[in-house]
């Protein structure tokens, strides 16, 4: 039988897109959507764990924390009562390229979210205690030993960022950060930290759902229009990689886990280029859903890998290459050399064998629903035009980024294969306690 | 610089609207719809009485078993074929099941809805079920539901479970077995449960751009080849407290943190005292700003978060509380928690606190319900608990309306501090003598 055609997509963004620029520099993306009557405020500063040095891993992650402790004319602990208080939600992220901040709110309190995030962006220093930052501090560390320590193979990013990029690389430590740098961290430098990169220039603010461009326009520049400028913030260390890995690494870990499990990785390509792409698309192929080669090779034929467990995917880092990662877990009895060997004669059969156009097309299908769901949501969308303007520096650009995956061909993912070859290879394994022989 | 010094006040509200709904009887069952104009995603769930409750003891997990096998062949073709027909459309077939329903549903651009329920019915009804195949993905549930054991919490939220209910109750039994009664599902038992509860042919839901379906088409593919009558709904359980505060520690050696689950019965969804208690727990520990994780995590750091729910079905509900704490202040988190439980209990809420609970609560119905998906699981709940097309625009105006004095008198019938079972999972050696010394319980 033939695969169905994926729905033609002229375009990934449907919606209208206006933009603005404050005399501070401050962007503002407005996307107007009266389908609800709720509304999505969204900021992305260009800052990440990129761009800090030696010494200070997991500062502008602890610093996102700071930002919901109080501000100017906001008290400790107001800013997360005043957003819910008013039926929002809230949350941020850091990741190695920025740091996101974002709610959603019942339309008729965008004000409140924009007073809220002109006086953290403009007066969070004054605020700032050494109480908040002790208090912080350990909350993170909890974090950290929620999310990473305290989890079966909980740590695989953190351990395979440094195989995936040399020492002094902006990508090479994780996010999080060590606990000892943490420790070490003085209030001065935050304070110095956010006088650095949270300025309007640095930031993009994008607002989607029911409002009007102008009303929007109007209340960015009443709230956020007195902030000053930051002249010459200096750049993260460039990610300049010449060319892919000349050599393969690997690290095994024997812990407190259920079964074997192996992680194969390559950088890639940066986000945003043709060349990741072609990897996102060659990503669904081999390991997104039933019909994908892992699946259909090492879960429902050789039976070697857990079916729950197998996954390919890139992230969507736009700084350097990014890492495209493959993963599985062993079935009972299974052993590792087996599982590796297994996970990449699959992998390596991606520029050995022809991707067939019923392959493509279900990887074509599926991004397809993926890109609705990311966008179904007045949030969704904001943080897409926010990241789209942040790095591409045109929020006009998300409506590319669908018909870019569509137009990958089975060619191009030959290419993108030809590249992910052992010589450059990251592979990582866990080993449960008493397997390692 | 100036910054705008004062808070503004919020422009006028917006009228609260949930999607048009639409009814239709069709092939014997009924297809419940919410129109939402312009959405390029559709989503359609087949909702069937058969949830896990009908589960026999002993071989809790059959449902999720059963869940997993439908995409291994259909009557009509191979996994491998199923699998393209339906990624060839953009869809994944989503199956869960839950106390009270088996679900299994499909998101895709809205013009592939009617190919994607098809799809989904033909799994749904008419599974291969070969014996090799289940017996193969019954241990791949057993070795997966192992896999998540040995992660911190499974066990914990099993060892609470049990606890709030009488020995051979399913309910206290964890909703999706463990890794033994998974191991020990049998062929017989999937097929017999497929052919008791799935042959029926219960209600459609569907959400989405309804000018652009055709229910009935939609109603008909999902209820081709069923018949039965709808079961018999059994009322709600009695909701009994243990006279006694139990503590109950599993070892977790070597644990940098404790896992805490605290907990105790409480009454049905179809409660009337429903709206305060669930604002109750908000100002507990629902909200960011509850009092749980103020104290807890912004004032003493003891976490990365903790919350208090009621987690209420069709016929009982509980009360917990979860979190994970670093070791070394197991026992003061567990006290300053079950203070501010009884602090709750005894004195109440406070108009200000209530006021952010009210309007998040509130403000949620319009926040969280944007998407096809999140519409589709508003229409289950109005199904599986019998509520009326109208009932989010009352409980909005019912959550805007409740009194300090109502919401204070739900958290002193509802909570009960000194019920309540507290299970920590973590590293004994570090923090037994120090759990025994701060009384919280008899330790069992």
């Amino acid at each position: 039988m033939t695969a169905q055609p994926a729905p033609v997509a002229e375009t990934g963004y449907p919606w209208p897109i206006e933009t603005a620029r404050l005399d501070n520099g401050l962007r503002v993306v407005v996307s107007e959507d009266h389908t609800a009557p709720v509304v999505g405020v969204n900021l992305w500063y260009d800052v990440g764990s990129r761009h800090e040095p030696a010494g200070q891993t997991g500062f502008a992650h602890l610093f996102e924390h700071l930002m919901f402790e109080g501000s100017a004319h906001v008290a400790k602990t107001e800013h997360m009562r005043y957003v819910q208080g008013a039926g929002g939600n809230l949350n941020a992220t850091t990741n190695p390229d920025r740091t996101n901040y974002f709610e959603t709110l019942p339309a008729e309190h965008l004000e409140l979210a924009l007073w809220l995030e002109a006086d953290r962006m403009g007066g969070l220093v004054p605020a700032l205690t050494q109480e908040t930052l002790d208090n912080q501090r350990e909350v993170v560390k909890n974090e950290r030993r929620q999310r990473y320590d305290n989890v079966p193979y909980g740590d695989a990013w953190l351990r395979l960022l440094p195989l995936l990029y040399p020492p002094g690389h902006p990508y090479h430590h994780a996010t999080i950060g060590s606990m000892e740098d943490l420790n070490a961290a003085s209030l001065e430098t935050f304070q110095a930290f956010h006088a650095q990169y949270y300025a309007p220039n640095n930031a993009v603010l994008t607002v989607a759902g029911d409002v009007t461009p102008a009303e929007v326009f109007a209340l960015a520049e009443k709230y956020f229009g007195a902030i000053e400028a930051v002249h010459d913030i200096p750049a993260a260390p460039h990610g300049h990689l010449s060319g892919p890995a000349t050599a393969p690494a690997s690290e095994t870990v024997v812990g407190n886990v259920p079964a074997p499990r192996v992680y194969l990785s390559h950088r890639t390509h940066p986000f945003g280029t043709a060349g990741y792409d072609a990897m996102t698309v060659l990503a669904t192929v081999l390991g997104s859903g039933r019909g994908s080669r892992l699946y259909q090779r090492l879960a429902d034929g050789a039976r070697i890998a857990q079916p729950d467990y197998i996954g390919s995917y890139g992230v969507d880092l736009a700084h350097a290459p990014a890492p495209l990662i493959v993963t599985a877990t062993a079935k009972d009895g299974v052993d590792i050399e087996t599982l590796t060997a297994g996970v990449a004669e699959v992998l390596d059969s991606m520029a050995a064998e022809p991707v067939t156009d019923a392959e493509l097309d279900r990887a074509k299908a599926l991004l397809t629903t993926s890109w609705w769901r990311q966008v179904s949501t007045v949030a969704g969308r904001a943080d897409t035009l926010s990241r789209y303007a942040t790095q591409f520096g045109d929020p006009g650009a998300a409506a590319y980024r669908l018909p870019q995956w569509l137009a990958v061909t089975a060619g191009d993912i030959a290419d993108a294969a030809r590249t992910l070859n052992p010589e450059s290879r990251v592979t990582l394994t866990y080993l449960p306690e008493g397997d390692d022989k | 610089m100036t910054l705008v010094a004062t808070r503004p006040e919020p422009g006028d509200a917006r009228p609260y609207t949930f999607p048009g709904i639409q009814r239709l009887s069709v092939a014997g069952g009924e297809v419940v719809a919410a129109h939402m104009p312009g959405q390029l995603l559709a989503t359609a769930t087949l909702l069937l009485d058969a949830g896990a409750a009908y589960e026999t003891i002993g071989r809790e997990g059959t449902a999720a078993v059963l869940a997993k096998s439908l995409e291994e062949g259909t009557a009509t073709r191979d996994s491998t074929a199923y699998a393209l027909a339906l990624e060839g459309l953009g869809a994944e077939l989503s199956a869960s099941v839950d106390w009270e329903a088996f679900r299994t549903g499909v998101s895709v651009p809205v013009g592939l809805l009617p190919r994607a329920v098809a799809l989904l019915a033909e799994a749904t009804r008419t599974p291969r079920l070969d014996p090799a195949d289940v017996e193969r993905v019954r241990d791949d549930e057993a070795t997966a539901l192992r896999m998540d054991w040995a992660q911190p919490g499974p066990q914990a939220d099993a060892a609470l479970r049990v606890s709030l209910f009488e020995p051979g109750e399913r309910y206290g039994r964890p909703l999706h077995g463990d890794p033994e009664s998974m191991a020990a599902v049998t062929v017989e038992d999937v097929t017999a449960f497929h052919e008791a509860y799935l042959k029926r042919p219960g209600v459609l839901l569907v959400a989405g751009d309804l000018d652009k379906l055709d229910l009935r088409e939609l109603g008909e593919a999902a209820f081709a080849g069923t018949s039965g009558a709808p079961l018999p709904a059994e009322g709600p359980l009695d909701v009994p407290v243990s006279p006694a505060r139990r503590l109950i520690l599993l070892d977790r050696p070597g644990s940098v943190q404790s896992t805490l689950r605290l907990g105790h019965r409480a009454p049905e969804r179809g409660h009337p005292d429903y709206v305060p208690i669930t604002l109750a727990a908000t100002v507990l520990g629902g909200a960011f700003t509850s009092r749980l994780n103020h104290l807890i995590r912004e004032v003493k750091g003891y976490t990365y978060g903790i919350r208090a729910d009621f987690a209420m079905s069709r016929r009982f509900g509980r009360f917990g509380v979860s979190s994970s704490v670093q070791t070394a202040v197991t026992a003061p988190a567990l006290t300053d928690t079950v203070g501010e439980i009884t602090r709750t209990q005894q004195h109440g809420v406070t108009e200000e606190e209530l006021t952010v609970a009210r309007t998040w609560r509130a403000g949620s119905l319009s926040v969280d319900m944007q998407t096809p998906g999140s519409i589709a699981g508003a229409l289950a709940t109005l199904v599986i608990h019998g509520l009326p097309d109208d009932y989010y625009a009352t409980l909005r105006r019912q959550l805007l309306e409740a009194t300090a004095e109502q919401v204070s008198a739900a958290a002193a019938e509802h909570l009960h501090p000194e019920g309540l079972t507290i299970v920590v999972e973590g590293d004994a050696a570090s923090i037994r003598e120090e759990l025994v010394a701060a009384k919280l319980g008899e330790l069992l």
